[in-house]
């Protein structure tokens, strides 16, 4: 069996199928270079239209860098991408999206607190006249184009409520609204069910029918076989081969994914091995793995190979005490364990070197002996104190047994090169000296040299009696350095292997689960297929993607946080109302309103400020200041209209936000202490433009108190006021572009810059927003009190954060309603009045609202840490 | 060659002391009385509570938590001291109270964010609002006073035959601890270690949650601490003692150059900068300033030096990324 590998002519072009299927988008040439290190090297693969061309090969391979570069995430080395024959430049994904290309992710990146229908449309979002969003026409398309997916949800819930795999069938969504000419899907079934991948599958045939070019990343060879027309395989970071499909087989592919020389870095070694230190008995984590048993001996190596999301690493972290095994049984020694945390694994003897390197194996800003000795600086100490020589002679033996390369133990391990971090990783846990070490893809990102010698490392540590369970998914490695190598796929164990009597492509077939066993592939690769077949039949009928069908309105109504609210503030008011019966009369509840409106209109600066991520403390200081300044100008001004007295105000609060905009978002310094900050400056500015005298009301025109003491309709006009610009604002919010991206801004931040969101500018814009309307409260307050000083909304602040958390505004941003704040700012304001109304002393209320706040947080974070929990359960 | 990063906040301390420098004897020159042993002696006493409670917020700060309750803190157990001094208690009695009231207050701080996991920015802002509110629910309007001698002279007398006063002993006395303790101590390794990465410190063995929840409570005795020597300051128990410290304290902290993303920062920084922002206060004071408008020359000062740490780093991560190919490493050893 030869297959069908055309050699590639010049320019990469493979000319079977002839121009029926004109190329779309490809790569030429292309390489990517990180550091030292090639994660990609001249590689050509053409995607065409009409047809699905599958990128193939093993961890590592480079699929996801070239996938990268296709997608504008990253741009080439060398080579260059070609779009419809051009050479084109991305610089970002946006210029990708506008070329038409579309890239479904591993990993989706929607905007959890935005509805479904937003996620599909998002960053292209349809529009009505006015050029105001359609959200019902965006509601209804999304809901079509969802159904053809085969996923029934309520295009209105959130999509942080999704389970991943649905979450991925959004994302999929997404692509075709945008009527993506290229689409680039990377592993999109790893967590789909056998249905959901046949739906896929329908949908694929149905855009090749539309002369839609795709490129189908994948590990499972059945499927690629099922729905691809070509296939490109890669291997180390190069091209390998092309293939079409249907002159080829999965034998085939697996054998040009793996086949490569075993070169002499792998020491010889004669392995002494001793009793057992480790047993896994049917080790259950989640939903990641299940039935797991091994073991691993003193002094033996035993590697755990598969592909990525197998569960490897899922295992290890059970054992060191990160994750908690669901089922099953740890035992060392013999003896059954609990292993509660990485603290206890370390006292038993057992270490762990990750697999991320960055992100949980070292400290950057350390240096190389911080690092080094961090796990054991207690046994360099002496009455807690640490001891510089103690620290030397710890690690000084496992550092130099690395062979490092390096000026001296001070310098930052930033500087060093991976393979040399990754040395003093290993020096690390040597140092704790550990009767089993667990290493995570221990030579990952190493240059060959290093590799080399970490390889030897890892046999002299064998050789004086560690156990070793290494996780790797490099085939060479595994073969030239452990003695027994297990293989998992989708949680399981599939086969066990004797190191000398293994071969590459077994390994590489139970790793996708076309064997699982230790035969030869060709006398029982057709039943352990079957075998795999009837399992897989019989997870279609596990419902993984729930069939959230739409709830009732009413029930939908029910679920929101305004309506428990109105509930609360019902449930407040009527007790109290019978009580005293004042409460309910006609002037308190005047009374009420007009509270209402005077601090809600700042509440809702404060609404937007936190739709984006940040706080505004200042905006209590921005009321008084706005206020004194307008009272102090209609005062000193001879007869101008109130209107001047309103720009003052409003002028002064435009310049306080954009103050604190600007600091906050070009200055990036955190809006919590910028606003502390510019709190006391503005309240200081305050002081001094007062200087303790008091604006009363015979000094000012009477056009500047009538202004908000006029009414209508018998309500008050500050009323009126208030209730126009919370209208205002609920359609602006939920309309306007601008008002949506704000959302997103807050939702997931790194998002909306990838789809072209200027979220720099948006915060920017929010501040300035808060500190308009804190300026138009301030004018509302210094005509409405009559009397003003430099006192004024002293102490607010507290009230405006209380009111927006209650009122559901989540402090992660994305997620808060108009209506919610109004609601709870009348909720905390009825308390206030029925304190006072009690005779209950009002500084009580500080004490209340300090609680309300805390309880807000407490409930809002459990629930939605049980809410993603229970969506994400099984994968 | 010591790298940037290192030699930057090495030269962070010198650009304090330089500035410290410079402002003390700028003072001394403009300022009328400035140098005055009354002056001297009050304006320590006065800023010692600030002071005292930076240092362990220094500490949350650099594991990526905060603390902006630590006024409220102070406030709430000196109206637990007033309470026990009104119902007749020994001074050690009194003591024993207030900072039991301030342990359990950081041990509800630290049950929150510690152990459940809430943003520490929003729990310490309801607990700088509960623990006020129950000042006032607790004291009601009428101060407390007179106070036992023990507080009186905590908070105004001197040590004898100096111009120091005893108020600001205690910041010293902590000061030498909080500094062997986070730069010499295996439990300061860890705390680094946990704002340089929270990550690797949990997989490196650390037990993150305890020495968070550790750092709230002690924030918590200390601001009790604080919250005693402002009393006595004042020579008297009202429910609003200590309110706004929090300005004074979260400026000393990010002055002193600990990082806003945590990992970073020393307690000589912590020191230098109490000094500078206690100069400056005295200074404005005896110029007449209004406290309020202090308020705008030490909010300045937070901003101005965020911008100044957070530019900074920008421009040394750039420099940083611009070195040559890290797989050819430095001197051979």
């Amino acid at each position: 069996m030869t297959g069908s590998v055309k050699p590639h002519d010049e320019h990469g072009a493979l000319d079977v199928l002839g121009d029926a299927h004109p190329v779309m988008a490809e790569l030429v040439g292309a390489s990517k270079r990180f550091d030292a290190i090639y994660a990609v090297r001249d590689v050509s693969l053409q995607i065409r239209a009409g047809e699905v061309l599958a990128l193939v090969g093993e961890n590592g391979a480079g699929k996801s860098t070239c996938v990268k570069m296709l997608g504008g995430v990253y741009h080439p080395t060398d080579g260059v991408v070609r779009v419809g024959g051009e050479d084109v430049t991305l610089r970002t994904p946006l210029d990708a999206q506008e070329l038409g290309i579309a890239v479904v992710h591993q990993h989706p990146g929607l905007f959890p607190d935005l509805p479904i229908y937003e996620n599909v449309y998002a960053g292209r979002p349809l529009t009505s006249r006015f050029g105001l969003l359609d959200h019902a026409r965006m509601s209804d398309e999304a809901r079509r184009w969802l159904e053809t997916l085969g996923l029934r949800v309520d295009p209105d819930m959130s999509a942080g409520l999704l389970s991943t795999s649905e979450q991925q069938l959004v994302e999929i969504a997404k692509a075709l609204a945008f009527d993506a000419r290229i689409l680039i899907l990377d592993e999109p079934t790893a967590s789909l069910t056998i249905g959901e991948t046949e739906r896929l599958f329908s949908v694929i045939e149905d855009l090749k029918a539309r002369g839609v070019a795709m490129l189908f990343v994948g590990h499972r060879l059945e499927e690629i076989m099922a729905v691809s027309d070509r296939v490109t395989v890669m291997r180390d970071g190069r091209w390998v081969a092309d293939l079409v499909t249907a002159d080829t087989d999965q034998h085939h592919i697996v054998e040009l994914m793996v086949g490569r020389e075993l070169t002499d870095i792998y020491p010889d070694r004669v392995a002494a091995i001793g009793d057992v230190v480790l047993r896994l008995r049917d080790l259950g984590v989640g939903g990641f793995v299940s039935d797991v048993s091994l073991d691993v001996r003193a002094g033996e190596v035993v590697g755990l190979a598969g592909l990525v999301g197998a569960g490897r690493t899922e295992v290890a972290r059970a054992v060191f005490g990160i994750d908690r095994p669901t089922h099953g049984q740890i035992e060392l020694d013999g003896h059954p364990v609990r292993i509660t945390s990485p603290a206890a694994a370390l006292a038993r003897g057992i270490a762990y070197a990750s697999e991320d390197r960055r992100g949980q194996s070292i400290i950057e800003d350390f240096s190389i002996l911080d690092n080094a000795t961090l796990p054991v600086v207690d046994q360099a100490s002496r009455f807690g104190l640490i001891r510089r020589r103690a620290e030397f002679a710890l690690v000084d033996g496992p550092l130099q047994r690395m062979r490092l390369k390096f000026a001296s133990y001070a310098q930052p391990i930033g500087n060093l090169s991976g393979g040399n971090q990754q040395k003093v990783v290993l020096a690390k846990w040597l140092a704790t000296n550990p009767r089993l070490l667990i290493l995570d893809e221990p030579t990952q990102g190493v240059d060959i040299q290093a590799k080399s010698e970490v390889h030897h490392i890892i046999a002299e540590l064998a050789q004086q009696g560690l156990a070793i369970l290494m996780i790797s998914s490099d085939m060479p490695e595994l073969l030239g350095t452990c003695d027994r190598i297990y293989v998992m796929h989708q949680g399981r164990i599939t086969a066990e292997f004797d190191a000398e009597r293994a071969n590459q492509i077994d390994i590489g077939l139970a790793a996708t689960g076309l064997l699982t066993s230790d035969a030869k592939i060709d006398t029982t690769s057709e039943s352990d297929l079957e075998k795999l077949r009837s399992k897989e039949e019989e997870k279609k009928a596990e419902v993984v993607s729930v069939s959230r069908g739409d709830r009732p309105a009413w029930r939908k109504v029910l679920a929101r946080r305004e309506f428990g609210l109105l509930v609360a503030m019902i449930a407040v008011l009527f007790p109290l109302g019978i009580m005293n019966p004042d409460l309910l009369g006609a002037s308190n509840l005047g009374n009420l309103a007009v509270t209402t409106a005077l601090i809600g209109v700042a509440c809702l600066g404060q609404m937007v400020v936190m739709l984006t991520r940040n706080i505004d403390l200042s905006l209590g200081s921005v009321i008084g200041l706005s206020a004194y300044a307008s009272a102090w100008a209609m005062s000193d001004l001879p007869n101008v209209p109130a209107i001047v007295g309103i720009a003052i105000a409003v002028g002064v609060g435009v310049l306080c936000g954009a103050v604190n905009g600007v600091i906050v978002a070009y200055g990036r310094v955190p809006s919590i202490v910028v606003t502390l900050g510019t709190l006391a400056i503005f309240r200081g500015i305050d002081a001094i433009l007062s200087s303790g005298r008091q604006i009363s009301s015979g000094m000012v025109p009477r056009g500047w108190l009538d202004w908000t003491a006029g009414r209508f309709l018998g309500i008050s006009m500050l009323v009126w006021i208030g209730v126009a610009l919370f209208v205002i604002f609920a359609v602006f919010l939920r309309t306007t572009r601008f008002g949506r991206d704000i959302y997103a801004t807050g939702s997931n931040p790194a998002g909306a810059d990838l789809i072209g969101i200027r979220t720099r500018a948006l915060t920017f814009a929010a501040f300035v927003i808060s500190g308009t309307l804190a300026g138009f409260a301030g004018a509302m307050w210094a005509s409405h009190f009559a009397t003003v000083d430099g006192q004024l909304a002293y102490g607010l602040e507290l009230t405006l954060v209380a009111s927006v958390v209650v009122g559901g505004v989540s402090l992660r941003g994305g997620a808060g309603t108009v209506l919610g704040v109004l609601l709870g700012t009348v909720t905390l304001i009825i308390i206030q009045n029925a304190i006072t109304v009690a005779r209950i002393n009002p500084s009580y209320l500080q004490a209340f609202f300090g609680g309300a706040i805390l309880l807000t947080v407490l409930v809002d974070t459990l629930l939605s840490r049980r809410s993603t929990r229970l969506t994400r359960g099984a994968r | 060659m010591l790298d940037a990063l290192v030699s930057k906040f090495k030269t962070w301390e010198f650009v304090l002391l330089v500035l410290v420098v410079s402002m003390l004897l700028a003072a001394s020159a403009l300022v009328p009385g400035f140098t005055r042993p009354f002056s001297i002696s009050t304006g320590i006493a006065t800023f010692a509570p600030a002071a005292l409670m930076a240092l362990p917020l220094a500490l949350l700060v650099i594991v990526r938590d905060i603390d902006i309750s630590v006024a409220s803190i102070a406030g709430l157990s000196s109206v637990a001291a007033g309470l026990a001094i009104q119902a007749g208690q020994p001074v050690w009695a009194v003591v024993t109270f207030a900072l039991v009231t301030g342990l359990l207050c950081g041990a509800v701080n630290g049950f929150f964010v510690a152990v459940l996991g809430l943003p520490a920015l929003l729990v310490t802002l309801g607990t700088l609002a509960l623990f006020r509110g129950l000042c006032y629910v607790l004291l009601g309007g009428t101060p407390i006073s007179p106070l036992p001698d023990f507080f009186t002279a905590l908070g105004t007398d001197n040590i004898p035959g100096f111009v120091v006063p005893w108020a600001i002993v205690p910041f010293v006395v902590l000061a030498v601890v909080f500094g062997v303790v986070l730069h010499r101590s295996t439990v300061g390794r860890r705390i680094y270690a946990i704002g340089g990465n929270p990550e690797t410190a949990r997989y490196s063995g650390i037990h993150v949650a305890r020495i968070r929840f550790l750092l709230f409570v002690v924030s918590g005795v200390v601001s009790a601490l604080a919250g005693m020597i402002n009393m006595g300051i004042t020579s008297q128990v009202a429910p609003d003692g200590a309110l706004g410290l929090e300005l004074d304290v979260i400026t000393v902290v990010f002055l002193a150059g600990v990082s806003v993303l945590g990992g970073k920062g020393r307690i000589t920084g912590v020191v230098l900068a109490s000094i500078l922002i206690l100069a400056l206060r005295k200074s404005l004071q005896l110029l007449n300033v209004s406290g309020y408008t202090q308020g705008i020359a030490v909010g300045g000062v937070l901003i101005a030096s965020l911008l100044v740490t957070n530019l900074s780093r920008q421009f040394f991560e750039s420099r940083r990324e611009r070195r040559p190919d890290p797989s050819v490493d430095a001197v051979h050893v």
